[in-house]
């Protein structure tokens, strides 16, 4: 009877995810009220019931090769209206932390990030200690004279030389795990149509949120979570003209207060700060309604939140602050913004890609 | 009655539908000795009028014109053993459902008046009853719902003698440590406390307790039962006035669960085996890594059980949580096809779901495999994906469903009619009908429990489960035997806190048929009612129709075949006075006579008049209620139909029919209740025999070239209110198609 299928409601995965922050699916009694309430799932094949029953039994392979996992975007109205207290919301939440861990490239990566809760010091110590030892080694850790300049500390060089050995990184990675996932999700479904037609709706879709805006429990967190998205995009646009403004247009830094680049890097750190400030106050707030928080969650919005105030800081603390203070914020904002981009394929953060691709997949397994 | 009176009501719109000028006129015509009418009769002053007139003028018969006889009965009660009552039906059947003033409507008023007086007039006086009631309760069987009968009967006064087979009371539940939770917050299994209850019985200075025994007989009649205990040292004899069998039920024979991997691995056992295992100190080492349960087996399947036991699923999550409890490590599942865990019981469901981690999950299973090395594998189709699942076990624990430890007592008595056939020998054909039947009920042999002598067997008629309750939802503990209630899990599935209050319940029903019997009334559902049936037994020829058809039993028969009549086993309904030929059978205030005249009562236009008449039979039970619901609603419905309200349809002797169609009568249409497995005849097999009579009177009909569409029978539930004029105007138009009846003026 090769035709069963063979369910292990003890396997490992599923005591990962109860470590996770899984442990209530044991209550589902699957009566499918949270396919009822929610309004992203798809008619079809709509979550997020059938992924209760297979985390019940343990199905590991579904859940990671599972784009419905991803099409949830944690509205939580699931969880609001779950007879049983059986929080769908906070199990695909969790199944999707494992799913990113083991879709990673390199697995060990994964796993690291994955259990933030104990490797956080890891994963923030060592950008630092990197950081550290490589100014000690470039320009023997000075700290540079007032008025700051940046660059007397750490050389712009530097910066590129690690951060787009970073990216490299990034994408090799990330693209790694993007094409497994790709493959994997594509198994069952044939698709359809072009990938770059079906991309582009997605965007728009992201851009503004669309899917974000139909959920009713989550309605509070689609503009924190907005501002942020707009808040990165603003920085890296910043980041770019930065480079414009340095080599073609050969300005000196810092930029004056009212230049248009520099008001825009302004209009990024106000989005960050705005948006970063909402999602923390969601994830504080009593009735949860970002569901309940794991180590895994609260690492990434740590690190977020680091980039943001050590980097609005920095900024500050040019004309305001002691060199030697705003140059350590300074180390500490690198040293975030490291944490953040290498862990990019293996923290929350990787929802960029997977929750992209697998709304692509979805337009092109529509039948129209 | 001699001394009759007529009041008539005109109130509640009667008087404005029909004119009551000449309505003392008819009545004196019609053998009345008094007459008044008032606006509104039920009020006091009505109540009065009505009271004067029985004393200044000596009136024994009461006729009263008004409303439905289910409405008022309070106000227009009477000492049934001095004064006959008998109701017309102006308001529901006249003016809240015909056009006032028309002269349909006054024809109809004055026929129904008519036909009360000429009913009232045959109408006898009930005697008194004289009989000595016992007032002891007697209780077979001692599990948890016969203990707490015993308890409960005893608390209320009466004498008990409590029944067990075994040498320990207390019954299947000593098999059972801890039971579901009926306290709040509901979360965990409750302690078992048949002891306490056990040693409160036992201390009982009115309770008698005959254990290791067995009922040898029971004879005679509720309030006056002979009963022979045979114990350990021989006889004992006493009376009883009404009996509870709570001899409670077994498990499902799990060796028919093969494919379930029953008897072909030692690591698969039923849930009761389970009970045993961990009353007596839990699961044995090496424990298993993970134990599968598996619910409804043998349950809910055409194969075996059809029905659910209702107490497994409970019973499953009681054992989950008890094995968490003592070996932590085992990994429990579960399969079900419904989780069953009603009311309070989910706060339980959702506490072993949490509390153990255990998965539940649903589909049917198909098959328990044995692996090697112990390794069990169970395959499930139909998951809730639709997916077929397997999932590998080291044990598997099958909830098996409960059998009543019941008696069918008509099949028993088919087999003892058919040996006597068989040693009769009259004919070769005959002997060979008999042996069939005998090889089709031979496994009853030596079931018998009460050891009734009754007739129609030794013990109670089953329903197709073989649960011998009558009625499986209005009459809870009610039985086809007048003053024996069954209790517990012979009278359907239950877990341990049902059956307590089981007990309890059959044990107020029989201390109610006790009280009843004292007082010399009928029990449910003709509770009340003084009057017995009389038998002519002259003209009998022993036809034994009475005997086999009366759904209680209450007839035995003497050698030759002749009806012997136990007034107290005798609900009233009728049906013998329907079943009886040579119409010998009356009651004093229901006879073949006074239906009878109430059909001659009725006037019969001539046919160039062009106003047919037909006549509904209507059941007291579910139909005249419906209709009263209709009327109340002010709808309408043909009024050349005139309505004649019957104990049960089974109480219609097919004379009627003839009768009514002799006089000119155009069509007979009989309503009455449900009838099939789910019936609603409140006499089990009323509508049923109706049925069989009235096909057999259409046969007759066809053979006198009377067309069989002016005899129908039809059936409906107490709710399909709208279907009664429904039915009558569809009849009376069938009948208009038809023609008039040709005797018509003969």
């Amino acid at each position: 009877m090769a035709s069963h299928l063979e369910i292990v409601p003890s396997s490992e995965w599923r005591k990962k995810l109860h470590d996770r922050g899984g442990a209530p699916v044991t209550r589902c009694f699957q009566c499918a009220t949270c396919c009822s309430v929610c309004k992203l799932a798809p008619e079809e094949q709509p979550f997020p019931r059938r992924q209760m029953l297979w985390s019940q039994w343990g199905l590991s392979d579904r859940m990671a090769s599972d784009p419905g996992l991803w099409l949830c975007h944690q509205c939580n109205d699931c969880t609001t209206h779950c007879p049983r207290d059986a929080r769908p919301g906070d199990i695909l939440q969790a199944a999707r932390s494992l799913a990113v861990e083991r879709l990673a490239v390199p697995g060990f990566l994964g796993k690291l990030v994955g259990n933030a809760k104990s490797t956080w010091p890891i994963l923030l110590g060592i950008p630092f200690l990197f950081w550290v030892a490589a100014l000690y080694a470039v320009n023997g850790l000075t700290i540079p004279e007032s008025p700051l300049v940046y660059d007397r500390l750490v050389p712009h060089w530097l910066i590129y030389a690690v951060f787009f050995s970073v990216t490299g990184f990034i994408l090799i990675t990330a693209g790694a795990g993007a094409i497994k996932f790709w493959n994997q999700i594509g198994r069952d479904k044939p698709r359809q149509g072009s990938f770059i037609g079906s991309l582009i709706p997605v965007l728009m879709d992201i851009a503004f949120h669309g899917r974000f805006g139909k959920c009713d429990t989550a309605k509070s967190r689609k503009w924190g979570h907005f501002a942020l998205l707009w808040g990165f995009v603003l920085a890296a646009v910043a980041s770019a003209f930065i480079i414009v403004a340095m080599y073609i247009l050969m300005e000196e830094l810092p930029l004056p207060f009212w230049h248009p680049f520099k008001i825009i890097g302004n209009v990024a750190a106000v989005f960050l700060v705005v948006g970063g400030f909402m999602v923390l106050q969601n994830r504080l707030r009593q009735d949860k309604p970002a569901g309940n928080a794991t180590a895994y969650d609260n690492f990434f919005l740590s690190v977020v939140l680091m980039v943001v105030i050590t980097g609005v800081l920095t900024e500050v603390g040019r004309y305001l602050m002691h060199p030697e203070l705003a140059s350590w914020i300074y180390i500490l904002h690198l040293t975030s913004v490291l944490s953040l981009f290498v862990t990019f394929p293996f923290s929350k953060f990787a929802h960029l890609i997977y929750r992209t691709l697998a709304m692509v997949h979805e337009r092109m397994t529509i039948k129209s | 009655m001699d001394k009759v009176g007529l009041f008539l009501c005109t109130g509640c719109e009667i008087g404005a539908a029909i004119n009551t000028e000449n309505i003392e006129e008819l009545a004196k015509e019609r053998g009345a000795k008094f007459f008044a009418n008032h606006p509104c009769l039920c009020s006091e002053e009505g109540i009065n009028l009505i009271h004067n007139a029985v004393e200044n003028d000596g009136l024994n018969g009461l006729c009263i014109a008004a409303c439905s006889h289910r409405e008022k009965t309070e106000e227009f009660r009477v000492n049934p053993l001095k004064i006959s009552m008998e109701r017309v039906c102006l308001r529901e059947q006249v003016a809240w459902t015909h056009k006032p003033n028309d002269e349909d409507t006054q024809m109809l008023a004055e026929d129904l008046l008519k036909m009360g007086l000429a009913r009232i007039a045959k109408n006898e006086l009930p005697a008194a009853s004289q009989e000595t009631i016992d007032r002891t309760v007697l209780v077979v069987g001692a599990g948890l719902a016969g203990l707490q009968a015993a308890r409960a009967a005893a608390g209320m006064g009466h004498p008990v003698v409590l029944v067990e087979k075994q040498a320990k009371l207390g019954g299947y539940l000593n098999r059972v440590k801890t039971l579901v939770p009926e306290k709040p917050p509901y979360d965990s299994p409750h302690p078992n406390n048949l002891a306490d209850i056990v040693a409160e019985v036992e201390d009982h200075k009115t309770i008698k307790i005959f254990k290791g025994s067995k009922i040898k007989s029971i004879q005679g009649q509720p309030g006056q039962f002979d009963v022979v205990v045979q114990t350990a040292s021989g006889e004992e004899n006493f009376k009883a006035g009404a009996v509870i069998q709570a001899t409670g039920a077994k498990p499902y024979d799990a060796d028919k669960l093969s494919h379930l991997g029953y008897g072909k691995s030692p690591r698969v056992i039923t849930s009761h085996e389970l009970e045993d295992l961990m009353s007596q100190g839990g699961l044995k080492t090496p424990l298993p890594g993970r134990v599968v349960f598996i619910q409804c087996a043998g349950s809910r399947d055409e194969k075996h059980l059809r029905y659910c036991s209702g107490e497994c699923c409970a019973t499953t999550l009681k054992q989950v949580a008890t094995l968490h409890a003592s070996h932590p490590q085992v990994e429990c599942a579960v399969m079900y096809r419904d989780f069953r865990a009603p009311g309070q019981l989910e706060h339980f469901y959702a506490s072993v779901q949490e509390k153990t981690g255990c998965m539940f999950t649903r589909g049917e299973v198909e098959s328990v495999e044995t692996l090697d090395g112990d390794k069990l594998r169970i395959q499930m189709q139909n998951s809730l994906l639709g997916e077929q699942v397997s999932l590998e076990a080291d044990m598997v624990v099958l909830a098996t469903g409960m059998v009543p430890v019941s008696a069918d007592g008509e099949a028993i008595r088919e087999l003892q009619d058919a040996r006597v056939r068989i040693n009769k020998n009259e004919s070769a054909t005959q002997v060979e009908e008999a042996k069939k039947i005998e090889a089709k009920n031979i496994h009853h042999e030596g079931t018998e429990i009460l050891n009734l002598h009754y007739r129609q067997g030794p013990d109670m008629p089953v329903l197709s489960y073989s649960f011998p309750d009558s009625h499986y939802i209005c009459f809870p503990y009610e039985t086809r035997r007048t003053g024996i209630y069954a209790a517990g899990t012979l009278r359907a599935p239950m877990d341990a806190a049902q059956a307590s209050e089981d007990g309890w319940g059959a044990a107020m029903k029989a201390v109610q048929c006790i009280e009843a019997n004292t007082h010399g009334m009928a029990v449910h559902p003709r509770a009340g009612d003084t009057s017995i049936a009389s038998f002519f037994l002259q003209r009998c020829t022993q036809c034994k129709r009475c005997t086999e058809e009366c759904p209680f039993g209450t007839l035995n028969e003497d050698k030759k075949g002749t009806p012997e009549y136990f007034p107290l086993r005798c609900r009233r309904c009728g049906i013998c006075l329907g079943a009886c030929p040579e119409r010998i059978i009356s009651f004093p205030e229901y006879s073949v006579d006074s239906v009878a005249s109430m059909i001659k009562a009725i006037e019969v236009p001539e046919e160039d008049e062009e106003k047919p008449r037909m006549i509904a039979l209507l059941c007291e039970n579910d139909a005249i209620p419906a209709l009263d619901q209709a009327a109340g609603r002010r709808m309408q419905w043909n009024p050349w139909i005139r309505i004649i309200p019957v104990r049960c349809l089974g109480a219609v002797n097919t004379v009627w029919i003839a009768d009514s169609l002799s006089r000119g009568i155009d069509g007979v249409i009989l309503i009455g209740c449900k009838s099939g497995d789910d019936y609603q005849c409140h006499y089990i097999r009323g509508s049923e025999l109706a049925k069989t009579r009235m096909t057999n009177v259409q046969e007759t009909l066809d053979r006198l070239t009377l067309e069989s569409e002016r005899v129908q029978v039809h059936e409906l539930s107490h709710n399909e209110f709208h279907r009664i004029p429904e039915l009558l105007d569809a009849f009376a138009e069938t009948i208009e198609q038809v023609g008039p009846n040709p005797y018509k003026g003969f």
